[in-house]
């Protein structure tokens, strides 16, 4: 049975390389990878964290009330 | 400057969030923007609301009624709510943040109330921020660029270079977009 591939390759253009190279040097970052793979979490992170506050049904009720106040709805 | 006339180019953002401000800047630059007199300048909105029908145009994006067609190639306004209604088509759209204490002082200011709720009202009105932005940004018929009214009105330079670059506008047009920015409108103005 073959094992699972844990990691795969992701293209980046060069000169953007070259400056997240510079920019690890003296931090706890040990190569590209494990700066891109630390913002790419982050990213993803902050996305699902967004989604999960979904505007309920009481939010559009208040977000109406209030535009028709301003004269925006009918 | 002539917009691509297969595209609805929209501005938008919560209420009270510099929507006419934005408009104003694009209209300086000659860019082609449609608004009428149906909501008249007033002490909320001096230099005028730039837009159609009053604001009223969301009731027609929900029915299906509001001829977008017609706005093809020429900016307008539709406040964030109402861009849950859009159907399928082609659309560019400069989103325009502010900071929610603002939008609610103002929001109040303009309807003249005190809202004993503002802390579920505040809540709310970032859900659907959220939301909205979320929408557009997902769909692949929507290219949109987010701008905030607060660094338009502070560092208007950069703000306001950088819109015109999203548009692929001539130069000659920067100084008129530049002159919109009259910091007195900067009236309710909180710290970030």
């Amino acid at each position: 049975m073959t094992e699972e591939k844990k990691f795969t390759t992701i293209s980046i253009p060069t000169p953007l390389a070259e400056k997240i190279k510079k920019r690890i040097k003296g931090t706890g970052f040990t190569s590209l990878s494990s700066y891109v793979t630390y913002v790419l979490r982050e990213v993803i992170s902050g996305v699902e964290e967004e989604r999960e506050e979904a505007f309920s049904k009481d939010d559009e009720k208040r977000v109406k009330d209030r535009l028709k106040s301003l004269g925006y709805l009918e | 400057m002539e917009l691509d006339k297969n595209i609805n180019y929209i501005v938008s953002g919560l209420e009270r969030s510099g929507t006419s401000l934005l408009m104003q800047i694009l209209h300086a630059g000659s860019i082609p923007c449609a608004f009428d007199e149906s909501r008249k300048p007033d002490n909320n909105n001096p230099k005028g609301y730039y837009e159609l029908e009053g604001g009223k145009i969301i009731n027609k994006l929900m029915d299906g009624t509001f001829p977008l067609d017609k706005y093809k190639g020429i900016f307008i306004k539709i406040t964030a709510y109402g861009l849950k209604f859009l159907p399928p088509g082609k659309y560019v759209i400069l989103y325009s943040e502010r900071n929610i204490e603002e939008i609610l002082d103002s929001m109040e200011k303009m309807a003249k109330i005190k809202d004993i709720n503002r802390e579920e009202t505040k809540n709310a009105f970032i859900r659907l921020n959220n939301m909205i932005k979320i929408h557009i940004k997902d769909r692949s018929d929507i290219d949109c660029m987010f701008v905030n009214y607060n660094k338009i009105l502070t560092n208007p330079e950069i703000s306001i270079k950088k819109i015109h670059e999203y548009l692929g506008m001539p130069k000659e047009y920067l100084d008129e977009m530049m002159g919109v920015i009259n910091k007195r409108l900067y009236r309710q103005r909180r710290i970030l």
